[in-house]
């Protein structure tokens, strides 16, 4: 019985693209790193391990990685608790009852606001959940409905 | 108490003080690790030394004299800052604790340090460093004054509470360490790995200021002492530390007691820096028991109190010791004494039996490839480096059987061993989220990572148990669930 709900397919997009923007930070230090090899006469090692590292990357960051997570992310929230599972490699299970939540907030990135989408906090007195990349009405909707749910039973820290 | 005071003028010096111990890191390397620089006039070091003095002895006092506080509409204002004014200001309800201590300085001058604890978090605390022990009386009367008037909700009544002052606490010592144990605390407390760290960071950093050829005139003299008395300077040595060590913990932990009260725990210690604090008991998240591996063999533990509050600034209020020494087979009937919500059996579900090959393998993941290093570029001698190979066995067979977890009533134990073994023991209600995680291998042997969060210090403590039964998990997962979980939505 895994939690229901899937995060929006649009976050399959927003993670390639922000892989893409990781990946291009490498490009660019390789490039300063090739000039200054020519420039002052390193030796081309480096620039060897660079490049096999930014292949990597690319394959695990824009292509394996975002699929991989976007399967692996569910949540629901339920009346009494939330439930959120995640993961890539090592599959993650979290239970939040709805009494331990201190406040929510809906959060939006560029990246996020550019596809219409939102990624929900949920805190707790110790601990902090994030659910990424939801629909923009329904992160809000979810916040409104978490906040109300919490707040009808109060209980200290 | 509306008229703002300011603090006992020995609060220079503690300024000073204070300034310097956060200057000592700066100064060594700016001026004692470069050693002498050519080209630079002697007098320049003493002249800039002299003027850095002199601007910290200002700055103390401009600092002291800026520092006011005073009791106002229900708040504790505190105005203070040099360049920058800072005012903070603390409604007196939202004020969790007061802590008194008092340092060596204080105690010459008859004064007390207090810190103002409100909820941890974000806020920062207040801390007056030196006052007189009446103002600090009169300061906690008022607090609880004020808490007293939001629980009761009647203003007429707190009035006279006012004037009464002391408010009348009935307790009682529940714990006191004894003398023995205190010696045998500190003596197994580890603190002299602390210590000859610091020890030799110092060697290293003062070598050229030691004068260690005049002590041995030079350095074939040294050598032709031969190995024994080598040896026997450095076994010296490390005694040396080890009673320093000793030494400090039972200075710090000196005359430790517990006192309960209604609603609150006060923990005091110290012999020549008396240290006292006040946790209220509702706002205890869990405990923690530790045995290290001195200990453990002779049947002790040490018990801290989890506990949501204390101050960044200041990290003692961050790791509070309940017992410091107690024998195990005595924690159950002294914890009943003071927090009977805690008492539990200690009897856990051990993790499988097919845990232990993934135990050992972890190990022997990062083991092997050291011995493989070591053996074949150190030759002979790095062959000794196969003894990690049983250490690790042992090590990796110990964390197996140490790891378990018990769920008893409201209670919720989860135990587990990193270098030693530590056993978190939390109540339903203050657990903040559960979580379990399994990796591919793992799902493979149905088992999974368990995990529980309660709020401690600012920040949380995460009991983990690795490579718990799944099933077990999910016991553990509905044991913590509302129990309405069924008509969900």
């Amino acid at each position: 019985m895994e939690p229901e709900n899937r995060i929006s397919n649009k976050a399959l997009t927003v993670w390639k693209i922000s892989g893409l923007i990781g990946c291009s930070i490498t490009w660019v230090i390789g490039i300063a790193l090739l000039v200054l090899t020519i420039v002052f006469n390193w030796s081309y090692w480096m620039i060897g391990v660079l490049i096999i590292f930014s292949i990597i990357q690319a394959y695990l960051t824009i292509f394996l990685m975002p699929g991989v997570k976007w399967k692996r992310w569910r949540y629901e929230v339920r009346n009494t608790e939330i439930d959120i599972q995640s993961g890539i490699f090592v599959i993650k299970r979290t239970l939040i009852p709805m009494i331990r939540v201190q406040h929510v907030e809906t959060k939006q990135g560029p990246l996020l606001r550019k596809h219409d989408l939102a990624s929900v906090e949920i805190s707790t007195a110790a601990t902090m959940h994030v659910i990424p990349a939801l629909d923009l009405d329904e992160a809000d909707e979810l916040r409104r409905y978490i906040s109300r749910m919490a707040s009808v039973e109060e209980e200290d820290v | 108490m509306s008229e703002p005071k300011r603090l006992h003028p020995i609060a220079v010096v503690l300024n000073i003080l204070k300034s310097i111990k956060e200057l000592v890191v700066p100064f060594v390397l700016v001026v004692i690790i470069p050693g002498r620089n050519e080209g630079i006039p002697g007098w320049i070091q003493p002249l800039v030394i002299t003027v850095i003095v002199l601007f910290l002895i200002v700055l103390a006092f401009v600092q002291w004299f800026r520092f006011t506080y005073r009791i106002e509409d229900g708040e504790f204002r505190i105005e203070s800052g040099v360049i920058v004014r800072k005012k903070r200001y603390i409604k007196l309800d939202r004020i969790h604790s007061i802590d008194i201590s008092e340092g060596i300085i204080q105690r010459l001058f008859q004064l007390v340090k207090v810190n103002i604890e409100t909820a941890g978090g974000a806020q920062a605390d207040a801390v007056l460093s030196a006052i007189s022990k009446s103002d600090a009386e009169r300061i906690n009367a008022l607090i609880n004054a004020e808490k007293n008037l939001k629980a009761n909700d009647s203003v007429g009544k707190v009035k006279d509470e006012w004037d009464s002052g002391e408010e009348v606490v009935s307790a009682s010592a529940v714990y006191e360490q004894t003398l023995p144990q205190l010696i045998f605390m500190a003596a197994t407390s580890g603190a002299v790995g602390v210590f000859l760290s610091g020890a030799i960071a110092f060697i290293l950093q003062f070598d050229e200021i030691i004068p260690f050829d005049r002590i041995f005139k030079n350095y074939e003299d040294f050598l032709g002492m031969g190995t024994v008395i080598l040896t026997s300077f450095a076994i010296m040595g490390l005694l040396a530390v080890y009673a320093l060590a000793t030494l400090s913990m039972v200075m710090k932990y000196a005359s430790f007691t517990v006192l309960k009260t209604e609603e609150e725990l006060i923990i005091s210690r110290g012999l020549l820096e008396k240290r006292q604090l006040t946790i209220p008991v509702q706002k205890i998240q869990g405990i923690r028991i530790v045995e290290n591996w001195v200990r453990r063999p002779l049947g002790f533990s040490t018990v801290y109190l989890e506990y949501a509050g204390g101050s960044v600034e200041d990290k003692e209020s961050l790791t509070i010791m309940l017992f410091p020494f107690i024998k195990k087979k005595h924690l159950h009937e002294k914890l009943g004494g003071i927090l009977p919500a805690y008492q539990t059996i200690t009897e856990m579900t051990p993790i499988p039996k097919r845990a232990i090959s993934r135990y050992i393998l972890r190990k022997m993941i990062y083991i092997i490839p050291i011995i493989v290093v070591l053996s074949w570029f150190f030759r002979p001698w790095g062959f000794l480096s196969l003894l990690l190979l049983p250490l690790g066995l042992f090590w990796a067979y110990m964390q197996y059987k140490d790891a378990g977890w018990s769920v008893d009533g409201d209670l919720l134990l989860l135990s587990s061993h990193l270098f030693s073994k530590q056993t978190l023991i939390m109540q339903r209600s203050r657990i903040q989220s559960i979580s379990y995680k399994k990796s591919w291998f793992q799902s493979r042997k149905e088992l999974a990572t368990m995990s529980a969060s309660i709020k401690s210090g600012v920040r949380s403590r995460v009991g983990l148990v690795v490579d718990v039964e799944e099933k077990d998990c999910r016991t553990i997962e509905s044991w913590y669930l509302p129990k309405k979980t069924v008509d969900s939505q």
